[in-house]
This record gives structure tokens, C-alpha cells and sequence, in this order.
């Protein structure tokens, strides 16, 4: 049977890559506390290896061990989650092993002493699908916690000789906000001049029991809103019923991550704007105009 | 001290023209430094200016990257000198094999002390040069940086860490990937392109480098054209707001989304 390896960092929401693996033998190396640990034992792997608790040392300082064990197992797949240190030790185990690495994976089947990922190219131009001969490390959506079995616990021990410590940890402000289940989105981009405008698409968004979302530049950029309310490749993926981009241009980074949504309304001021030719609605105009009297007109409706 | 900045010269997918064979043509594609590396260039002109450290460019990919126009973009937004590796060869390099190739190109020059990056590239966007080139070299990664300062064996290093941010204090090499808004970098001036021509590039052939090669054989077996949704694509003119939002009511009533 292949052998798959998912690496884990402090966060045990890796169901979606255990669904991945199915039908291979699955070992997780987990980085982080032991409860961390236990959750991910009962997510339907058949073994985990625990670096044992981290105290105080930064998840990342463990890449280097992560690697080395991992490496010498000799997989035929490496998983890791798409977050910050999960990607630390993705990065380290793909060195060691001399590993190619793909992120945006759709699909991995792994089959005949092979794999093969079906997977979107260049942010999202293209698809391709690859076959690999020898190991590989897939980047995918960690999704929830499973919950299967009580796989056992091996705890390898000896804290990593490392150079980062941690100073000072400022915890977040708001509790995460988590798009993917919205049902209805309007998001705004920088189309909208003034900070003090956002009242505008806010209107919009109560008149429709929307959550708000932006395009990147507004949230890592302006920080006119949190990260964590920017849809895109890098930012969240989203499937509403309706998405209504507001002073949104359409650059490909931005469109991927609402390609699921079932309706598109696109309000921007340029006919030519790259995201018309992906939305339902293409409103062409001001929407200093046009998102006023589309509030107006649902709360009239209403 | 000595910082090396990887930077990657890199056209805009958005440019590219898309067969719906899912061929790519690059070709009307403008290639630039790509998006977020002028972000790690800029933190690593602070961290140079205030620590008297040299601040030397890294980049390896096609012959493009060689060319006058690239070598001049790359170092007229503050670098030093640059190093780069051209080859034909190494067009359209996956993540694993540039950052092994950087691996060895920080290993050829030589007493490096900290390798800046941007978050991710704007054609592959994978996020994962930082950290497999710091697996190569055996140092620790950090991603999503906001500020480093300090010397080498010294530094102070704030990141956006689950929501919040950390401070962590980092007393060996490193490498360290920019946060998008960690600065927002200038846009070079007049003077700093004339800057730019007098400064020195060294092109470090293939063959000088001590190349790992990747333990796999990749092939690929189908391409395809995007996974996009047919749209409706129904132009609403909007010069009458009131009209333009009662027929957008109508059309998503019609839809059954509100
Ligand atoms: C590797 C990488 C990853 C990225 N990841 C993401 C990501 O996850 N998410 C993301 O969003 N971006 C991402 N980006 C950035 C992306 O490429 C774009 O720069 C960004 O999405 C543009 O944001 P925007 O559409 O708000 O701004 P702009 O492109 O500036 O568009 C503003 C639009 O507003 C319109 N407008 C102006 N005034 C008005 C008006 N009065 N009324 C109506 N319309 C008006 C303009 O016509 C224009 O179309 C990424 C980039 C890179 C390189």
C-alpha cells in the first residue's frame, strides 16, 4: 500500500487531506500540543508521530525534525495544510526529499505506484493534470476536524536546537469570520475612494442579510478591513447564492475565490472591466449612484 | 552583514491568452518583478541602510532574466548588485526546483545572513520559495513579516501570527517572507533607474552551481481551459440608478437569490 504523510502545525483541522488519502496508510506528524495530537488521532489516520509540546518554541523551529523524519519514511505523498507554519514544514520536507510542490489541487488520486493531481495553473488560467513518479508534497484545504478511530500516539522527544524564540504574542482582536458558508456577499473594492464611504456597501450589505467581504488591496493594504474578509486566491473561497463586487476590476486573483458563488453582480464604472466577463450582472456605472439606489430598491422591495 | 532579496521576473497571468485547449500564449504577457518582491526589496533597503549591510539581489528563471530591462527594474528599487541565473532551461521552474536553485545561488556567494522574499510569485502564486529554500539551507522560515530589524545574530523579527501579530527574536540566518503590506515600496524614480545602470550584476552560469535535482519525474498528462461557470453576462446600463436597480431586483428575484 502507497504511504501518506500529513503534516500538521498546531492545528488539527485536516479532514479534507485524511479524505484525500483515503486507501493509503496514513501517518500524521504533528507539530503543537498534545490535544492537538489526540484530535488528530481520531481523525481517521492510522498512526501519529507528536514532537511532544512545544512549550514556549515558535511551531516552524520544528521543520528541520519534521523533515528528517519524515523524509527517511520515504512517502509517496506529503500533505500539509494551507496554513503559515503547516507550509514551513511542507517547505522543509519537499527540500529534504528533493519533492516537487503543488498548491491548488483539486484532486489527488494516488494509484499504481503513482500520483496524479488534477490542479489549476498560474492563479487560475488553466488546469492541468500531472502524474508523479517518486514523492510528492500537495498543498490543500486542511478543511474541519475528523472524526474517526483512536489512532496511537508515538511521541518522539528532544526539543529542537533552534535559533527563534518568541518575544511577545499579541493575540487577534475579533474572533476569525469565516466566509465560506455565507449565503450572500457584497464585497468591495477599490473602486470606493474614502474610508468613510464604506457605509455605502454596508447599506447594501444590510438591506441584503449579506456578510461584507473586500478584494485584497482594502484589507492588506488600506486596512480598511480585517484580513480575514478578503476573497481571493490567497484570501477565503467563497460559494454564496449571490456575490455583488462592488469597485471591483476583476483581476484573476480576485475572481477564483467567488468562482462558486451561483449569481454574480459586478458594479463598476468601466464597460471594459476584466470582471464583467465572468459575472450574471454587469452594471455598468458610478457605483456611488448606483449601490444607493440598489439599497433603496431592495428596501423598498422589501 | 550581507542580505540577499530572492525576486522573481514574472509576467501577470491576467495577460496571457488562454486557448480553451487550456494552452497558455505568454506572449502579450509584460514580465516584470513580480507584485510583492518590491515589498521584500524595501524591507531589506531598512534593514541594510540601518545596519551598514549590503543588500544583494537573487534571481534565477529564463534568459529574460538577464536582460537589461530586468536587471535594471530589480536593482533600481534599492539593491545593491544582483546575482542571477539565466537559462533557457529554467523557464516556467516549479517551486521546488527554484528554491533549490536559490539554495545553491546563497551558498555560492557566500556569508549571507538573512534572505528576504515577497509572500508569493504573481504567475505560480505558491507561497512555497521561502520555505523550501529554507529547508535547503537548513535555516528556520518565517512567513507574513511585517519588520525586522538588527543585525546579524541579533535580529528582531514582528509577524502576523493566527489573527494577531508576535514578536520573535532570531539569533541565527533565517529566511523571511514579506508580509504584502509589510511596507509600500516606492515607485522608482528617473534617478534611481540612471542609479540602476551603474550597478553591478553578476550572471552565474548553470553549470557553477552545486544543482540538487528533483527526486521525482513530473509529467504532465492533460491540460484543460479554467473551471468557469457560463454567465449570463447581461449588460445593465447604469447612467439611471433607480432604473438600472430595479431591473437588478428583478433579475435576481427572477434567480431566486433574495
Ligand atoms: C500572488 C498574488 C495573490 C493575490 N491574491 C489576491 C486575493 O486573494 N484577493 C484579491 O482580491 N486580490 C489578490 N491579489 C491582488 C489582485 O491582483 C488585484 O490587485 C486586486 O484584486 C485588485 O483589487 P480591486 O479590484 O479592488 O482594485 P482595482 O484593480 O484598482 O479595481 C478598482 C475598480 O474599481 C472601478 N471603479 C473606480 N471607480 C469607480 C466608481 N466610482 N464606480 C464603479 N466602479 C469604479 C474601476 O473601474 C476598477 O475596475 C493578488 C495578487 C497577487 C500578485
Amino acid at each position: 500500500m502507497s504511504a501518506t504523510y500529513i503534516l500538521v502545525a498546531g492545528d488539527a483541522r485536516i479532514g479534507n487531506l485524511v479524505a484525500t488519502a483515503v486507501g493509503t496508510s496514513i501517518t500524521a506528524v504533528v507539530v503543537g500540543d498534545r490535544g492537538v495530537a489526540e484530535a488528530v488521532a481520531a481523525s481517521g489516520v492510522e498512526k501519529v508521530v507528536w514532537l511532544g509540546d512545544p512549550g514556549a518554541t515558535p511551531l516552524e523551529a520544528f521543520a528541520g525534525q519534521v523533515a528528517a523524519l519524515t523524509a527517511a519514511a520515504r512517502p509517496d505523498l506529503v500533505l500539509a495544510p494551507s496554513r503559515p507554519a503547516d507550509l514551513v514544514l511542507a517547505g522543509a520536507v519537499a527540500a529534504r526529499l528533493s519533492a516537487p510542490v503543488y498548491t491548488m489541487a483539486s484532486a489527488v488520486r494516488v494509484a499504481d505506484g503513482a500520483v496524479e493531481i488534477d490542479r489549476s495553473v498560474f492563479g487560475g488560467i488553466a488546469r492541468e493534470t500531472l502524474r508523479i513518479h517518486g514523492p510528492v508534497v500537495v498543498i490543500g484545504d486542511g478543511g474541519e476536524v475528523g472524526t474517526d478511530g483512536g489512532a496511537p500516539i508515538e511521541e518522539v522527544t528532544g526539543a529542537p536546537a533552534t535559533t527563534i524564540s518568541v518575544i511577545e504574542t499579541l493575540p487577534p482582536e475579533h474572533a476569525p469570520v469565516d466566509l465560506s458558508k455565507a449565503r450572500r456577499i457584497v464585497s468591495t473594492g477599490r473602486g470606493l475612494k474614502d474610508q468613510g464611504d464604506l457605509s455605502i456597501t454596508a447599506r447594501l450589505g444590510e438591506a441584503l442579510d449579506a456578510e461584507l467581504a473586500c478584494s485584497r488591496p482594502l484589507a492588506e493594504g488600506v486596512g480598511w478591513f480585517r484580513r480575514d474578509r478578503y476573497v481571493g486566491v490567497t484570501g477565503q473561497k467563497v460559494t454564496p447564492d449571490l456575490y455583488v463586487a462592488v469597485g471591483i476590476s476583476g483581476q484573476l486573483q480576485h475572481v477564483v475565490g467567488a468562482r462558486g458563488a451561483r449569481v454574480i453582480v459586478v458594479i463598476n464604472s468601466d464597460e471594459k472591466c476584466p470582471y464583467f466577463g465572468e459575472a450574471d450582472y454587469c452594471v455598468v456605472g458610478d457605483l456611488y449612484e448606483l449601490v444607493p439606489a440598489l439599497t433603496a430598491a431592495l428596501t423598498e422591495a422589501n | 552583514m550581507r542580505i540577499a532579496v530572492a525576486y522573481k521576473w514574472a509576467p501577470n497571468p491576467q495577460d496571457a491568452l488562454v486557448g480553451s485547449d487550456g494552452s497558455v500564449d505568454w506572449r502579450h504577457a509584460k514580465a516584470g518583478v513580480s507584485e510583492y518582491d518590491p515589498v521584500a526589496i524595501a524591507l531589506g533597503r531598512s534593514l541594510a541602510d540601518a545596519s551598514g549591510a549590503e543588500l544583494v539581489g537573487l534571481s534565477v528563471g529564463g534568459p529574460d532574466v538577464a536582460s537589461p530591462m530586468a536587471k535594471k527594474s530589480a536593482l533600481a528599487r534599492g539593491l545593491d548588485r544582483a546575482v542571477v541565473v539565466a537559462d533557457a532551461s529554467l523557464q516556467g521552474l516549479g517551486a521546488t526546483e527554484t528554491a533549490l536553485l536559490l539554495a545553491a545561488l546563497v551558498e555560492k556567494i557566500g556569508d549571507v545572513d538573512v534572505v528576504l522574499t515577497g509572500d508569493s510569485s504573481i504567475d505560480e502564486g505558491s507561497r512555497m520559495v521561502p520555505t523550501v529554500l529554507a529547508g535547503a539551507l537548513g535555516w528556520p522560515a518565517l512567513t507574513d513579516v511585517r519588520s525586522v530589524s538588527g543585525t546579524a545574530g541579533d535580529l528582531s523579527v514582528e509577524r502576523n501570527h493566527r489573527g494577531g501579530s508576535q514578536v520573535l527574536r532570531l539569533t541565527g540566518p533565517a529566511v523571511l517572507a514579506a508580509a504584502v503590506d509589510a511596507v509600500v515600496p516606492g515607485v522608482p524614480g528617473v534617478r534611481d533607474i540612471l542609479a540602476a545602470g551603474k550597478k553591478p550584476v553578476e550572471e552565474v552560469a548553470l553549470t557553477a552551481l552545486v544543482r540538487r535535482e528533483l527526486g521525482s519525474s513530473v509529467e504532465r498528462v492533460r491540460i484543460a481551459g479554467p473551471e468557469v461557470r457560463d454567465r449570463k453576462r447581461r449588460m445593465i446600463e447604469g447612467s439611471d440608478a433607480a432604473v438600472a436597480a430595479h431591473e437588478i431586483v428583478a433579475a435576481l428575484r427572477a434567480d431566486g437569490v433574495i
